[in-house]
């Protein structure tokens, strides 16, 4: 079981929202700080920027609490295991296209993105995958191009018309 | 007043065959554009303006009526088949009406949200070509202080709306809201919470926020259930069409969402997306069946549809009275009037009549072509529920990616699209909203911007919060929609018909 | 990092469009980059440029590529790394971006890039509801002496031209800038708005958005921002007819790639000189109702310089700038 929460009885505290409730005070120390630099920015109006993120921070930082307390009393139902696989092949479809794109183009970035989710989802192979989705990626390029002239990034494919 | 023959003059105008060519071609554009997030009317209306400057003017702003009402249009059917709302203001289509879907649904769903935008739009459009100049008085006369009494009731109405744990609710509600603090202060040109990457100084966008939260999460968490999903989810249970309860359901949020849209929709500051909340949370307040909200109640998709629209023809209020662009669109469509020499402001319809009823029967016209090409299609758009889940979520995230990057072509947007992706995943995970997120997003920067404003006129006094009726008239609001079922409660010893009761 | 690989898409981008071509080569091809999103005024102003240039033959083949984001210094800042010493590319800009490379500290300023020309321009205008007891400059003047904070300013994001020429105005009145009541909007039909219902003052923005409401008479102008009074509104002061010593333009203006030789800069220089004087230009400014302020070589230049260091300067003293 590579399950970070354990799903037992609800004696237990909660685990996961142990650590939603750190990431929140983290979020909260983060505004806060942007609040007190904000605040030291002399400026004229009544109300300035630093009001409301100091509001906000306030606001977190309670929340942060509350979760910390709920979290507790433990689990309140159980969870059930989600897998790893499937995401990391849906995350490195997602990531691959951010780094594809800049040299590859949009067609070949986004073929990979459907070739991966599709295997994500437990369909393959990734090869025949990405041919299906660069082929439809770079008809909706030219429509792009040619229909709306709006040109989303170009690589080696789109380079051709 | 010759108002019905001015506008039967302008129906000759708008079904003149040609016209009616531009009409259709403009409807089909508009909910191609509508489909894909980040893309939406407005950018379509402005790439088309120079290619359109050779037609003649009727025809042209006949198209780009039809291009903004097939942008809702599309919108929503993106928000309730693939739960990627085309336009921030179908997010909230999406909350139920994805659900619906899901159930094998998807078709009385459609049927409803194109019906509702049908009546909704033809009520409204009538409400333009009737009342506009009674309206828009009444809309400008609203001032920062009344506009920031309208975001506290959107926020007690819909915070009371979403989720049964107010830990939960409030906590994605201050996500949201930290987010909408990223980017430069509108009002002292600051950078909050940027850290110096100029890619955020433009803050969150929210359509990017609402498909990575919806879309991506969502595509994550089937992901990882694995084999615990069913492989295709059934497109059809029961009929494709709305039934006799659809219709009994549906009735009433259609008419509730129109008279919440259009005067929202008319204010210079209203927009659309704050009608939708109010709906959404008005019927589940109303709703018999509260229960189902959450696990798609159509009532859910009818209010918030007919507002959304109604707020589309509500824009054109101020725009064709005053010559005031409230909304990107309506810029946009001033921008096409310019091009044609039209003088655009509160003497457009005694300079030029015949354009105005043309741009007005036009409204009408294309409504009724998007109802008739809308309905058929009903069943074939669910089909799309039928491919295989590997493609249909491979698709789906195309379609999220291409969206987005055909409005801003920045790595730095896909990455948000991630990460906020992820979040999504998260908060499904262990149980948080994820709706409040994107309230916050958008409530947050309006209701701080409208209360600074306030303030800065009023040179700091607090006591400007307070003068106007109309403030006080929507705190008094507020005021009833937090404490209105204690109240019930301990006058009439019973629990309030809010809480699930039998019927 | 993002930005490495940002300038790899232009990078990559502009590879395939531009072949390696001699200086004395005639310019076949450019790309016109519009640090803006499709629709906005750089964006049109761009567009427009691609019709002229192709109707006229000047040029045959023309792009243009939309790079929006924080008041057009991303789009600055990518073209100024990926296209140095290249010949066909073109970036627009305007006088917003003198505010915001200052006010977002962008690390990219337009010394970096070619001016080319300024092409087109819009003033700034003052105005007051009808029923508002200000009739003319000389009362917003005195109103603004008697206690400027009670003066609330309608007007664009703060930094933008609407901002800076309130500041300007309130200074060259022996105001402090700093006790400036300037409420922002997002919007022109907010701001309109707000004026039209008498929650602000004055409103303060380009011309343009005054003039359909004045001639209704339901705004009243007090005075316009240039050198001599407008055609369009012949009967409105200016600001220095008025006795208060503020112009200022809301330009545009063409810039090419940093790095190009002199040669370069001449053969580009005339082929934007003629499309500003081409028909088809001349057409379309009409048609938007752009003014043609076009101006270039040194004598923009020096213009150029004067704007950045002016707007620096208010900039600091209404507290906006470090």
């Amino acid at each position: 079981m590579s399950d970070p929460t354990p799903a037992t009885s609800g004696s237990k505290p909660d685990k996961a929202r142990f650590v939603i409730a750190l990431a929140l005070a983290v979020l909260a120390a983060v505004i806060g700080c942007e609040a007190w630099r904000l605040a030291a920015i002399p400026s004229y109006t009544a109300v300035g920027p630093a009001a409301f993120p100091t509001l906000i921070a306030i606001g977190l930082g309670l929340l942060a609490i509350a979760n910390a307390v709920e979290a507790m009393k433990g689990v309140e139902e159980e969870r059930p295991r989600d897998e790893v696989r499937p995401i990391v092949w849906v995350l490195a479809g997602l990531v691959g296209q951010i780094v594809l794109l800049p040299f590859a183009g949009f067609s070949i970035a986004t073929g990979w993105l459907f070739a991966a989710t599709a295997k994500g989802f437990g369909r393959g192979p990734v090869w025949a995958h990405f041919l299906a989705g660069a082929a439809l990626c770079f008809v909706i390029y030219v429509i792009f191009a040619k229909g709306l002239q709006l040109s989303l990034p170009a690589g080696p494919l789109e380079r051709l018309i | 007043m010759d108002t019905f023959g001015a506008l039967a003059q302008g129906l000759m105008v708008a079904l003149q065959p040609m016209n009616l060519v531009f009409a259709f071609f403009g409807v089909m554009l508009g909910t191609a554009v509508g489909v894909l997030p980040g893309i939406g009317p407005a950018l379509t209306v402005a790439l088309l303006l120079p290619i359109t400057f050779k037609l003649d003017p009727a025809g042209s702003l006949i198209m780009f009526a039809g291009i903004y009402y097939g942008g809702m249009y599309g919108g929503s059917t993106a928000s309730i088949l693939l739960n990627t709302p085309g336009e921030s203001s179908s997010i909230v289509t999406a909350l139920e009406g994805n659900k619906m879907a899901r159930a094998g649904r998807g078709g009385p769903a459609l049927a409803t949200a194109a019906i509702g935008s049908f009546v909704a739009g033809t009520i409204a459009t009538i409400g333009l070509a009737l009342i506009a100049p009674t309206v828009v008085d009444i809309a400008i006369s609203f001032g920062p202080e009344d506009y920031f009494a309208l975001m506290i009731l959107a926020f007690t109405t819909v915070s009371a709306a979403f989720g049964s744990s107010v830990t939960r609710g409030l906590t994605s509600l201050f996500i949201g809201l930290s987010l909408g603090l990223v980017g430069i202060d509108l009002q002292s040109g600051q950078a909050r919470v940027s850290f110096g990457v100029p890619d955020l100084l433009d803050g969150v966008e929210v359509t990017t926020l609402a498909v990575a939260l919806f879309a991506i999460g969502e595509t994550l968490s089937v992901a990882a259930a694995g084999s615990r999903a069913e492989e295709v989810i059934e497109p059809v249970r029961g009929s494709v069409f709305m039934n006799k309860e659809d219709w009994k359901r549906s009735w009433w949020p259609w008419i509730r969402g129109t008279f919440l849209g259009f005067p929202i929709g008319a204010m210079p500051a209203g927009g659309a997306e704050i009608p939708t909340f109010l709906s959404y949370a008005l019927e589940k307040r109303l709703c018999k069946k509260p229960d189902e909200f959450g696990n798609g109640a159509i009532e859910g998709v009818a209010g918030p549809e007919a507002a959304n629209n109604a707020a589309a023809a509500g824009v054109l209020v101020p725009l064709l009275t005053l010559g005031l662009p409230t909304s990107a669109t309506a810029a946009i469509m001033l921008a096409g009037f310019q091009q044609y020499g039209m003088n655009p402001g509160p003497l457009l319809f005694a300079t030029n009549p015949d354009l105005v009823w043309g741009l007005i029967a036009s409204l009408f016209i294309a409504n009724v072509m998007l109802l008739i090409l809308n309905l058929p299609l009903v069943g074939m758009w669910v089909r799309l529920l039928a491919i295989p889940r590997p493609w249909l979520y491979g698709g789906i995230l195309v379609f999220a990616t291409l969206g987005t990057l055909g409005a801003n072509p920045s790595l730095v947007e896909l990455g948000m699209l991630l990460i906020f992706g992820l979040l999504g995943y998260v908060l499904r995970r262990y149980d948080y909203p994820i709706a409040p997120v994107v309230v916050g997003l958008i409530l947050g920067p309006l209701a701080e911007q409208q209360l600074r404003r306030a303030l800065a006129i009023s040179v700091g006094d607090p006591v400007v919060l307070f003068q106007s009726p109309i403030a006080l008239t929507l705190y008094a609001l507020a005021a009833l929609a937090l404490f209105g079922p204690l109240l019930f409660y301990l006058i009439t010893g019973r629990k309030a018909p809010v809480g699930g009761d039998e019927d | 990092m993002t930005k490495m690989l940002r300038g790899a898409v232009v990078a990559a981008a502009l590879a395939s469009f531009v072949p390696f071509v001699g200086a004395q080569a005639e310019v076949t091809e450019l790309k016109i980059m519009a640090p803006a999103a499709p629709g906005g005024g750089w964006d049109q102003t761009a567009r427009s440029m691609q019709q002229a240039l192709q109707a006229d033959k000047l040029v045959s083949n023309v792009q243009v590529l939309n790079v929006p984001g924080a008041g057009g210094t991303i789009g600055l800042a990518q073209f100024v790394n990926a296209s140095k010493g290249d010949p066909h590319a073109l970036i627009v800009g305007g006088y917003v971006m003198v505010g915001a490379i200052i006010t977002n500290k962008s690390p990219v300023t337009l010394s970096q890039v070619t001016p080319i020309a300024r092409l087109t321009g819009e003033f700034e205008a003052i105005a007051v509801p009808a029923n508002s007891p200000l009739k003319s400059m000389a009362d917003l003047v005195a109103a603004l002496k008697a206690d400027p904070s009670k003066v609330s300013w309608a007007g664009g994001s703060a930094g933008g031209t609407d901002h800076i020429a309130a500041g300007l105005i309130l200074k060259a009145i022996g105001g402090d800038p700093k006790k400036l009541n300037y409420i922002a909007f997002s919007g022109g039909g907010e701001s309109l708005a707000s004026i039209l219902g008498g929650k602000v003052t004055a409103g303060i923005s380009s011309l343009s958005e005054y003039d359909a409401q004045a001639k209704a008479g339901k705004l009243r102008i007090l005075g316009v921002s240039s050198a001599k009074r407008l055609p369009e509104a012949p009967d409105v002061p200016t600001f220095k007819e008025s006795g208060v010593d503020v112009e200022i333009q809301n330009w545009r203006m063409v810039a090419a790639a940093p790095g190009i030789t002199p040669e370069q800069k001449k053969e580009l220089s005339e082929v934007v000189e003629k499309m500003a004087k081409s028909k088809a230009w001349t057409d379309m400014l009409k048609q938007k109702g752009w003014a043609d302020t076009y101006l270039a070589g040194e004598a923009f230049d020096k213009q150029l310089a004067a704007d950045i260091a002016a707007t620096t300067t208010v900039l600091k003293e209404i507290g906006l700038a470090q």
